[in-house]
Formats: C-alpha cells, structure tokens, sequence
C-alpha cells in the first residue's frame, strides 16, 4: 500500500468534499414551497466526504509505512500513448475520424513495439476507414469525415 | 396472464431473427471479453452501448432497448464463460471471478485433461445459467410485487442499503470504497438539478449542464484505465498454454461433477442475489464448499474436477441472480449490473418494480434470451474452444492502441463532443491510479447511477415529511433496510478487529 498516495487522495477527496459544501451553500435551499431544496444532498454528501478524507488521511499517520516494492514502470511508451490519445480527442473533430484514427493507431501500434511497419499500416487502414464506412455508410451513424480541404468529402 | 404465458411471450420476442443475431453477438463477444486478459466485463458491456446504441437505431424505441439489453446481458453471461478458459489453459484468469478455477483447471490441463476441464466449465455454466433463470422467473416477479408497495423513504433506505453493501464488500479497505461511492454520488449532483431546475457545480461550462455521463465515465474509468494499466506496467502473458487434446468428458467426469455443478449453481444463484456479492465470491464459497463436502479433499488443487465444476457454476449462477435485484428493485448489486443499468436508463426504461408491468415485452424477452444464449453458448464453446483459445494470443501491440479507439468512438458517437473525449481519458488516468491504490471504482460508477435516484427519493420523502429526517427511521421498512445496511458495514470491521480475514469481492 502506498501510503503517500493515500494522503494526497486524502487531501484531495477532502477538498473536494469541501468544495461541494461551500459550493452547496450558493444554491436555493428552497424548491417550490418544500423546506427541502435542491442543496441539501450535496452538502450532506459532501460533509460525508470530507470526514471519510479525514479518517484516510488520519490512518497514513497512524500505520508504520510498509516498504512498498517499486515496479518498473513503463513511463515512456505511456507517455507516448497518452498525449497521442490526447491529441487524438483534440483533433478528431477538425481533422476527421479516419486520418486521426489512423495516425493514432499507427503510433500506438509501433509505440507498444517497433517493427513490421507495413503490417502496422495495413492494420492501421484497415480499422481507421473500416469502422468509419461501417458505421457511416452502413449503419446511417454520423462522424466527423474527411476535412473539407482535402475536397473528398 | 401467467408467468408462463410471459415467458412464452418472451421467447417469440427472443426468438425474432435480428434478436437471434443480437444474442449470438453478446455472448460472442462476450467470450472474448472473457477470454481476453486485458478487458473485464465491466469495460466490455461500457464499450458496447454506445455500438448496440447504433445498431438499433432502426428500431423502435421498445425494440432497439430490448434488442440492446439482450446483447449487453449476452456479454455479461458470456464472459463468465470465457473467463475459465484462460484460467484452465493459462493459469491466467481472463476476468476476476474465475480466479478459483485456475486452482484445479490449470492442473487438470497439466495432466492432459484441458479438454475435459473446459468441457466441465461450459456444461457447469450452462445448467447454472438455466437454474439461475428458473430462479429469475419465479423470484423477479413476486419482489417487484412488493416492492411496487415501496414509498420514496423505503426506497432511499434500500438504496443505501445497497451502496453500503457494495462498500462493505468491495476492495480491501472499506474507508475508500465508501469515499468512492460518496465520490460518485457527488459526482451525479453536477448538472441542472431535476427537481427543481437550478444549475449546481456546472461554473457556467455548457458540457456540464446535463451533467457528467454516466458512459463516458464508465468507459474512461474501466477499458481506458486498464489500458494505461497494461502500458504502463508491461502486463503480458507469456505463460505456457496448455494443449487440448479431447473435448468431450467422460462419463466418470460427468458424474463426478453433476452434484457439485447442482451445488454450486443454487450457491451461487443466492449469493448473486446479495447486494455487493457477486460472482468471486460465488465462487470461492462454492470451491470451499466443495472442498469440505467431498470424501477426499486432499484431491483439491491437484486437478480434482469438482473444484472446477463448482466455482465455474457458481459464477454463472451468480451473474443470472444478479440480474434479479436490477430487474425487479432497480437496484444493481455489482459493477457490471450498474453499467447495464446504465443502459437501460440510456434508453428510457427505468428498471424496477414497474418494469415487469410497463415494458413486459422487454423484461420477459431479455429473460427469454438467456435461455437462447446458454445454449448458444454451450454449443460455441464446445467445439470452438481451441478458437477460442487462440484469442488469448492476440498481440496486445495491437490490442491495446484498438481499445482505446474504440473507447473514443463508442464515446463521440454517443456524445458528439470533444469534452467527453478528455473526460475519458482524463477519467482513464484517475482509473489507472486509484485502482492501483486499491480505491475500488465500481462503486463510483455505482454512485453516479443511483445518485439522481437516491437524490430524488430522499426529497420526496422528505418533502412527504415537512422535512423531518425522522421518516427514514419511523417507516418500519425503511428502519429495517437501513438497520441491515449498518450491519452489513460493521460487521466485517468486527471481525477484522477479532483478526479473521474477510473475503472480498474485487469485481464489485
């Protein structure tokens, strides 16, 4: 167990709960007459919260630290995959469902191992244009397609 | 008309070409989900609404539900099937509750003895699959009929009771599972309240104001986050597998594992039935039980086929019983319940008490289908078991860049927004991290469910009560949900004190 961790979410669950709370005091307490409005969950739940937080946060205190076995982990490759996923949310819309997803692919593929470049690009293509003709022309779904410049529409 | 005229009802809606085609997909697809480490069911139903979502777009209303749930459940079903595979031929469960199977499956497929094992596994959990669904139709609907008595403080009470429950069970500390389920719950509250019509928590931001969906969430948190997972900590299996050499048992197994395929099924049909159980620990009760009954225990963990046949039943057995507080309470008792639930809100059917009553043609269809998807199940699984098999070898270079492809489609053809992409993968990385810490996420995904509901029953009653909180506990029923739900927490903690171990159940 990483007990470090478990204080930050600690720290961060609390000020969530906090911030339900006093966001929870902006909101009409009164809902049509009833004396029960629309704040009373979120404050409640949010109080719930931040008391949960305090006895997490209380217990990484209390219990001696375990050495904690460090597992290598694969920063690189993630980080590789993540901002290309990022990029690939960001740009879907602008540039169309078929060139993202190919490229998004196609960097996936070699990131996870490098080599057979042309089976990667076969494969690559193959689901990019695949699920989009699927589900554009066959079952009448809607995408972003090909960006207008290109002139393929 | 009479259960039986329902269920005949049922099967004509499920017997109906494109339904036909609709469960041979789920519980297809549900194989593979099975047999594939990287994606548990939960991340396998989420990725497939927003698919079946389209796919039915044709139909109407009433259909496309139907004909989407029947497909979901499919998955769900056929990926407790799927899951023993890998653990008989790998040692590797390809999803959680097939854990036990690997104690005696692995072994017996060290003897040579893979085909009968995963023979035993499928013929086991298919006649749990059948007693469970016995069980669904003479349990589901009496419950809804008492539960239609159900006033908005029992119901509050009994959601409680439910969330708590899954609390109490779910990862190995019960302080984090219950922030993650206040954690969802506060989640839910985002958006533009429905009782009253004030925006709360949105900060002017439009993408906020119908609030955070429940789907984009699941998705991120399950198939994105045990993605990152997979990358990140370079899961592969690398495990030898097993040969298959024949398929069909031999008599001396079948009647070897008819008694402990009967016990585990009513075993585990009832623990499905708990809130928060659910199908591991199904299946380690039904392997202990086993264990303590037979007349040479010492044959357990060396390739005895009771100890596969048991736990294999049970976990099929406890998916079905599962099915049965979603339909008639509305109330689902595990995480992959919740996304199905999640599902049938996505298509305007509210499921509960009513839905036998409102939408007969959907319940008894998607009842009817599991009859019709065990046995397709059984008839797959046996001869395509070495395909099957094969799957497991798919390169996760290419499984793993797919996923979250198909992550981002099932989300943007759902949501048609750039918001809910980065809420996906954003939920993703908070997926990898808290799950990693042992912050469990079903119930999270719980909480966001059955937050508008709970929030809704809670105000009602208290506006009933003139804002007196005392309603909860002068409604007897109400008391009682409520008192049970305080057991169900303090219970574990009294025995963790008296230092037993508790089992827990890691899918829920």
């Amino acid at each position: 167990m990483n007990h470090s961790f478990d204080r930050y979410a600690g720290i961060v669950f609390g000020a969530i709960g906090i911030f339900f709370m006093a966001g929870s005091s902006t909101i009409s307490s009164s809902a049509y007459g009833s004396s029960i409005g629309a704040n009373i969950f979120p404050l409640f739940l949010g109080g719930c919260l931040l008391l949960l937080s305090v006895k997490l946060i209380y217990d990484t205190f209390r219990k001696e630290r375990a050495a904690s076995a460090k597992a290598s982990l694969d920063y690189k490759r993630f980080g590789i995959i993540f901002i290309a996923a990022v990029l690939y949310a960001l740009l879907l819309e602008s540039a169309g469902f078929v060139i993202t997803t190919f490229l998004f692919l196609l960097i996936g593929f070699q990131t996870m191992q490098k080599g057979r470049l042309a089976v990667s690009i076969l494969i690559a293509a193959c689901f990019s244009y695949g699920i989009y003709y699927l589900y554009v022309h066959v079952l009448d779904g809607s995408l972003p397609g090909f960006p207008a410049w290109l002139g393929l529409s | 008309m009479s259960t039986i005229d329902y269920l005949l009802h049922g099967l004509a809606t499920a017997m109906q070409w494109h339904n036909l085609l609709f469960v041979f997909f789920g519980v297809l697809i549900g194989t593979v989900v099975g047999v594939l480490p990287g994606i548990g069911p939960m991340s396998g139903v989420a990725l497939l609404i927003p698919i079946t979502a389209t796919m039915t777009s044709g139909l109407s209303p009433e259909e496309a539900a139907t004909s989407s749930i029947i497909l979901l459940a499919g998955v769900y079903y056929g990926a407790m099937y799927g899951g023993s595979t890998t653990s008989i031929l790998l040692n590797t469960p390809g999803e959680s509750s097939s854990v036990v199977t690997t104690l005696d499956g692995y072994q017996m497929a060290k003897q040579g003895r893979a085909g009968a094992a995963l023979a035993i596994a499928a013929i086991g959990s298919f006649a749990a699959g059948i007693i469970s669904l016995i069980g669904l139709i003479f349990l589901a609907r009496p419950l809804s009929a008492v539960a239609i008595k159900f006033g908005p403080a029992e119901y509050f009470s009994l959601m409680i009771l439910g969330l708590l429950a899954i609390s109490g069970l779910a990862g190995k500390s019960m302080l984090k599972s219950l922030i993650m389920t206040a954690f969802g719950l506060l989640l839910a509250t985002i958006g533009i309240d429905s009782v009253s019509g004030v925006e709360r928590f949105t900060f002017g931001v439009p993408e906020l104001y119908q609030g955070l969906e429940f789907l984009t969430v699941a998705v991120g948190l399950f198939a994105v986050g045990e993605v990152f997972k997979t990358i990140l900590e370079k899961d592969s299996n690398e495990g030898e597998m097993a040969k298959i050499n024949r398929i069909l048992p031999t008599k001396q197994d079948m009647k070897d594992s008819a008694a402990p395929i009967a016990r585990g099924s009513v075993l585990g049909f009832f623990i499905g039935l708990l809130p928060g159980a659910g199908a591991i620990l199904a299946s380690f009760f039904a392997y202990i039980m086993e264990k303590k009954i037979s007349k040479n225990p010492e044959q357990f963990g060396k390739g005895a086929i009771a100890g596969v046949a048991a736990p294999e039943s049970a976990n099929n057995a406890a998916s079905g019983g599962a099915m049965i507080p979603l339909l008639s309470l509305g109330i689902p008792s595990s995480g992959t319940t919740a996304i199905l639930m999640g599902a049938f809100i996505m298509y305007n059917v509210q499921p509960g008490p009513l839905l036998f009553q409102d939408h007969p043609q959907l319940a008894w269809g998607v009842i009817a289908s599991m009859f019709v998807g065990n046995l397709m199940l059984l008839i797959l699984n046996l001869p395509l078991v070495r395909i099957f098999a094969k799957v497991i070898q798919t390169p996760a270079k290419y499984l793993i860049p797919l996923i979250i492809v198909f992550s981002v489609f099932g989300v943007y053809a759902v949501q048609y927004s750039t918001f809910d992409l980065l809420l996906v993968m954003g939920c993703g990385l908070a997926g990898y991290f808290l799950a990693k810490n042992d912050f469990p996420l079903a119930p999270l995904v719980l909480g966001l469910i059955l937050g508008p509901m709970m929030e809704n029953n809670m105000r009602r009653a208290l506006t009933i009560s003139n804002g007196d909180f005392m309603i909860f506990l002068e409604k007897p029923v109400s008391l009682l949900f409520l008192f049970i739900g305080l057991l169900w927490v303090t219970i574990p903690l009294v025995l963790k004190l008296k230092g037993r171990k508790v089992l827990i159940n890691e899918e829920a």
